[in-house]
């Protein structure tokens, strides 16, 4: 049943690729496939992307990796802020110790890495090639 | 206080500014009400827009702090929000409830508009994350508006105080100043001489010019009037002198009687009239008009007004005793004024006595100086009154013709004829009492009228008596001697008649009577046998 629904959702995907990535590139908020999380709203995103939310619905600790090669695109699709706006966000925390900003990662390889292996690991990938053994929770439309 | 208030009474300049001090005070007054109820209407907003303002800047930190429900950031925003002295207190709740934080600079002020801004997700523009409440600093705004006011009533004052000192300045150097000199001038003008004011410089052709002019149009007019009283002055002293003149040297006497007919004033004319000596003061003394009077028409009373007499002019005749002789005076007194106669006294004396002595000769015989026909004439009206007044009492008309008159007249003459009449007119005369009258009518007729004989024997008396006497002879020349016969009649007024005219027809007829009787005798008068 569930990997019906799995294939399912690839099918679906790949379709949607297929059809918008001549326009534009969607990105993709993805997890570790055994995660346990099957989607996200855009509301839990920004929650966990921005530190407000500290746990996975899970109930694990969340571990948001940023992609340093996709950051700035994806903060524009996903708050629509451009990264001199994050990063003023995160400076004026950074005293108050309450909240951090996700791990920073430059390489997509290492990000890829770090998603596979760890089961709390949250990040983004370009929609256009969602590695297979990711598990996409949002689609964020550019 | 008193003096103060004198001072106002007295100081124009003063009271002017009062005033106009007060008005503005008044105006300012409420002016200065409504410019603080308006400034701090405007303070408040003021405030209030400060505090949205403030709101805004702390905007941004809070979305973050309450997005993250970080208390230490939310804090910060509160502690930034309170330094500020509007704000009193701030409290930032998040959007499950809880407070985030809170504080407060001062005092728990009730009643004070709370100001709140709902504050949203900074990622996610329609998510409320947490409302921040400030509650301003009532005191501190009311500080401001207490501060503006003072500012505002501060420049009225100063304005008040400007407005005051400039309105002495121009009533005293316009009005006060002007006024003051005008007054001194004058008070030092000799108007009499025809002197005139001078407007003060600059003052010419306004108010106080014009109250110059007016001032010298009084000057002139009162000028005039003085000229013109001392010409009506001089012109009376001249009228009075001329009256005085003519009072102290006419002939005729002049004088003033009261209403009591006292004489108050008489020129020497009348002095000498009346004989009053030229010392006597007639002012203190006043004597009594009538007193001087002895006999004349209506004596004491027209002396006396009577209003009746109204303005009319009065004149008779009065006889003064002067000594031994009498005088008459005709007077003439007009109405002076009220209670006031004047009047004027001529000496007709002379007049008087040429007037008699023509009216003696009209009714004289000239030849026998008895009376004539209108002697006669006269008296017998006379009597006819007389008796119309006492019908009781009987008078005796007598008629007397000489027998063969004209046989005297025509054998000795003219002459002796005359000297016959004048003789038996003299016996006649000298019978008669002083109150009969005898005359001559024409002729040798005679007639005699004796008053108050009431029997006919004593008529019959003096008439037997009459003829005694005409019994001698009258001797014209030592050697002619003439007899003369006389035939009478006599009629009774009051027992024959009561009728003058028929009583003198009786006497006639019995005179006739008497000739045919054989002359020289006499008769009554008897009804039945004439008729």
């Amino acid at each position: 049943m569930n990997r019906v629904r799995r294939l399912l959702l690839a099918s679906t995907l790949t379709v949607t690729t297929l059809i918008t990535s001549s326009a534009s590139a969607d990105i993709a908020i993805v997890v570790n496939a055994g995660s346990g999380i099957d989607q996200l709203t855009r509301s839990d995103a920004v929650n966990i992307f921005m530190g407000r939310y500290r746990k996975l619905p899970t109930g694990n600790v969340a571990l948001p990796v940023d992609s340093s090669s996709l950051k700035a695109r994806f903060y524009r699709a996903l708050v629509n802020k451009d990264l001199a706006e994050i990063n003023s966000y995160w400076a004026r925390l950074v005293f108050s110790g309450e909240a951090s900003p996700p791990q920073q990662i430059a390489s997509s390889d290492d990000v890829h890495q770090l998603v596979i292996q760890n089961m709390n690991a949250l990040s983004y990938v370009d929609g256009a090639n969602v590695p297979d053994d990711m598990h996409v929770v949002l689609m964020l439309g550019e | 206080m008193p003096r103060l208030l004198l001072l106002l009474h007295t100081r124009l300049a003063l009271r002017t500014t009062a005033i106009i001090l007060l008005i503005v005070t008044l105006l300012g007054v409420v002016f200065l009400s409504l410019a603080v109820y308006l400034r701090a209407e405007s303070v408040q907003q003021e405030q209030q827009s400060r505090i949205q303002e403030l709101l805004t800047t702390v905007e941004r930190t809070a979305q973050v702090g309450c997005f993250l429900g970080d208390r230490h950031l939310a804090q910060e925003v509160t502690d930034g929000l309170l330094s500020n002295n509007i704000v009193n207190a701030v409290s930032i709740e998040s959007a499950d409830g809880t407070t985030l934080a809170s504080g407060r600079a001062g005092q728990i002020a009730p009643g004070v508009t709370r100001v709140t801004r709902d504050v949203a997700s900074p990622f996610e523009p329609q998510t409320p994350v947490c409302r921040i409440t400030i509650e301003p600093n009532q005191a501190y705004i009311d500080t401001l508006v207490a501060q503006a006011s003072n500012f505002i009533g501060g420049a009225l004052l100063l304005q008040l105080i400007g407005i005051g000192f400039c309105v002495v300045l121009v009533v005293v150097k316009f009005v006060t100043r002007p006024i003051t000199g005008l007054s001194h001038r004058l008070s030092e003008l000799e108007a009499e001489t025809g002197q005139q004011l001078q407007a003060p410089k600059g003052n010419r052709d306004d108010e106080i010019g014009q109250l110059v002019i007016s001032v010298n149009a009084m000057i002139d007019n009162l000028v005039q009037s003085l000229s013109e009283e001392r010409r009506l002055r001089l012109e009376r002293e001249v009228e009075e002198r001329r009256y005085r003149a003519i009072f102290d040297n006419v002939e005729a006497g002049i004088f003033e009687l009261d209403g009591a007919g006292l004489i108050r004033s008489a020129n020497p004319a009348f002095r000498r009239l009346f004989d009053i000596s030229g010392e006597m003061d007639l002012e203190s003394h006043p004597v009594a008009f009538a007193s001087l009077v002895s006999e004349g028409e209506g004596m004491a009373g027209p002396f006396l007004i009577d209003d009746d007499a109204g303005g009319h002019e009065r004149q008779w005749e009065v006889a003064l005793e002067n000594g031994d002789q009498q005088r008459w005076v005709s007077l003439i007194l007009s109405p002076l004024e009220t209670g006031r106669l004047q009047g004027v006294a001529h000496d007709v004396t002379e007049r008087k006595r040429a007037a008699d002595a023509a009216e003696r000769m009209a009714m004289t015989d000239p030849l026998t100086g008895l009376g004539n026909r209108r002697g006669f004439d006269h008296r017998l009206a006379v009597m006819a009154r007389h008796h119309r007044l006492y019908p009781e009492r009987c008078h005796a008309l007598i008629t007397l013709d000489f027998d063969h008159f004209k046989r005297i007249n025509d054998t000795y003459g003219h002459q002796v004829g005359d000297l016959v009449l004048s003789h038996v007119g003299a016996i006649l005369a000298d019978l008669m009492r002083q109150r009969d009258y005898v005359a001559r009518l024409g002729g040798d007729e005679f007639v005699v009228l004796l008053e108050g004989c009431d029997q006919r024997a004593d008529v019959e008396i003096v008439l037997a008596r009459f003829l005694d006497r005409l019994r001698v002879p009258l001797k014209v020349e030592d050697n002619i001697d003439i007899a003369i016969g006389v035939s009478i009649g006599v009629a009774m007024l009051g027992l024959d008649t009561d009728d003058v005219s028929q009583a003198v027809q009786f006497s006639d007829m019995a005179m006739y009577a008497s000739k045919r009787a054989g002359r020289n005798t006499w008769r009554f008068y008897e009804a039945l046998s004439t008729i």
